[in-house]
């Protein structure tokens, strides 16, 4: 069959049968919304969460009377480790000034205290990959177990709940988008099924002279793809206006809206997903012919 | 061109043809004859396989179709041209689309697509008609269409299934001279009628079914 017969036959099938159509894109485009917005929540939680752990370090508390030397070799054998980015010493005496200046006006406190009562610790900085629940608990172990240190603090509560959010983020949107794209497959499975049994006198006839399955299919299968198209440069068209007539406006008014990131480029394939999902539709709909 | 050997075809618990044995020869004419429910049609339907047969073997042209795979089905039937008893011409496509059909299925070009249909309305004078659409036009007109349809290819192979069986006796006639003069160009024709009239004093073979059996071969 020649490509410009193959259009044509689809264009004039596209055209006769345009509610189911029209609908059938409409679907479609709704469902690639919802993935899109669902992507874009799921984007920003992600990067919001990955600037966390540049921010994370774990504290070593250091026994009483520790020796330079003691600190130095501490020191020494944290910075071996490959997860380690930095070590640095905090004095008993930076301990408490660090202290008097995150507790302000509170001079009263710190009446009568005849000797500092904190310890000297080490902090020590993580590289932003190795940032994780496993590698931190694994690494204050190891950190426990030097001399000279009697405790190690590194928010174990807070470092977990923080991944358990962006592997449930995560998982949710895979499974929100493995539902939704079999919806959008089933939507055009049916949309090609109706269309074929609406048509099942013709293409009896072109079996009957002698058409080939390729010349049967391949108009179903254009269409299939231009209603997976359409529906997909619909969601596109959709997650554009809702970022620049929605998000962009509302950040105008409301400073939370301005963090809000929108990677544009990623969303520009859409009509291509839709198209491969559409054709994916189409051709599990028509199946085998036989003859 | 055409050769049954021991056909037989079962539909649930009804025997539609019992071992058929006949063959029809490259450019011959000839008939299936035979009262209505006697496996005429059943017999066409073997050779283009729209039905399969139970038992037996089939060649057409020298291929044993009963062994075709169904890959296969779509070339054998590019080689017959079938004049089907309910016409099957598509209401939504004018007459022109219904023969032009013929030829895209082969992948000819447009351009003698159009020539070549143009040729096939001439030569069953349904040239003013290329525009209509098959409701349109009277049971000779739609049996002309598909007569056409079926020759435009230029098949060597042509198949009707009762050609006349709606017909006036004129217009018969009228599509009767359209088969002669396909088979004068060396198509190969079988015909499947009740209408005895068609053949008599005809000159050509007649295979005449009965319930199913073959129960006569002869020229009349």
């Amino acid at each position: 069959m020649s490509a410009p017969y193959a259009l044509k036959l689809a264009a004039q099938s596209l055209f006769r049968e345009k509610w189911i159509n029209l609908l059938s894109v409409l679907t479609i485009g709704s469902g690639l919304l919802v993935i899109s917005v669902a992507f874009l929540a799921a984007y920003n939680i992600k990067a919001a969460t990955g600037r966390l752990p540049e921010k994370f370090s774990m504290v070593l508390y250091l026994d009483e009377g520790t020796t330079k030397a003691q600190i130095d070799r501490t020191m020494l054998s944290l910075k071996r480790d490959p997860a380690v980015s930095s070590v640095s010493y905090i004095s008993k005496g930076q301990a408490m000034k660090e202290l008097k200046a995150t507790i302000r006006n509170a001079d009263a406190l710190f009446e009568g205290l005849d000797e500092n009562p904190l310890p000297a610790s080490l902090e020590v900085k993580l590289k932003k990959d190795s940032v994780g629940p496993g590698t931190v608990k694994e690494l204050a172990a190891k950190a426990g177990r030097l001399k000279g240190v009697r405790e190690v603090d590194y928010g174990e509560k807070f470092l977990s709940s923080l991944y358990s959010l962006r592997r449930g983020v995560n998982s949710l949107g895979l499974i929100l988008i493995a539902i939704i794209a079999t919806g959008i497959i089933f939507v055009c499975y049916s949309t090609v099924k109706i269309l074929f049994y609406r048509r099942s006198e013709e293409i009896e006839t072109f079996k009957l002279l002698g058409a080939t399955s390729w010349f049967i299919r391949f108009p179903f299968l254009l269409e299939g793809s231009v209603i997976g198209f359409s529906g997909g440069l619909l969601s596109l068209i959709g997650i554009l206006s809702f970022y620049y007539f929605g998000i962009l406006k509302l950040s105008l008014t409301s400073p939370v809206f301005r963090a809000v990131l929108f990677p544009a480029d990623l969303f520009l394939p859409l009509p291509l997903v839709g198209l491969l999902l559409g054709l994916t539709g189409s051709a599990i709909a028509l199946g085998r012919l036989r003859y | 061109m055409i050769h049954f050997l021991d056909v037989t075809k079962h539909y649930d618990n009804q025997t539609a043809v019992r071992n058929v044995t006949f063959s029809v020869d490259k450019g011959e004419m000839a008939f299936v004859s035979g009262p209505s429910g006697s496996g005429k049609t059943t017999v066409l339907k073997l050779i283009y396989l729209a039905e399969k047969p139970d038992e037996g073997t089939i060649t057409v042209a020298g291929w044993d179709i009963t062994r075709l795979r169904e890959s296969g089905i779509p070339l054998l039937r590019r080689n017959i041209g079938v004049v089907f008893q309910d016409f099957r011409l598509l209401a939504r496509k004018n007459v022109f689309e219904n023969i032009a059909m013929a030829l895209r299925i082969r992948g000819i070009g447009e351009k003698e697509t159009k020539s070549r249909v143009y040729e096939a309305l001439k030569s069953v004078n349904l040239r003013h008609k290329s525009d209509a659409f098959p409701p349109q036009l009277s049971g000779g007109e739609q049996q002309r269409v598909v007569l056409a349809r079926a020759t435009v290819a230029e098949p060597p192979v042509i198949l009707a299934d009762e050609p006349t069986g709606n017909l006036d006796p004129d217009t018969a006639q009228g599509v009767m001279r359209i088969f002669r003069d396909v088979n004068a160009k060396g198509t190969t024709v079988l015909i499947a009628t009740h209408n005895r009239e068609l053949y008599r004093n005809s000159g050509r073979r007649v295979f005449r079914l009965e319930a199913g059996n073959l129960v006569g071969d002869g020229i009349h």
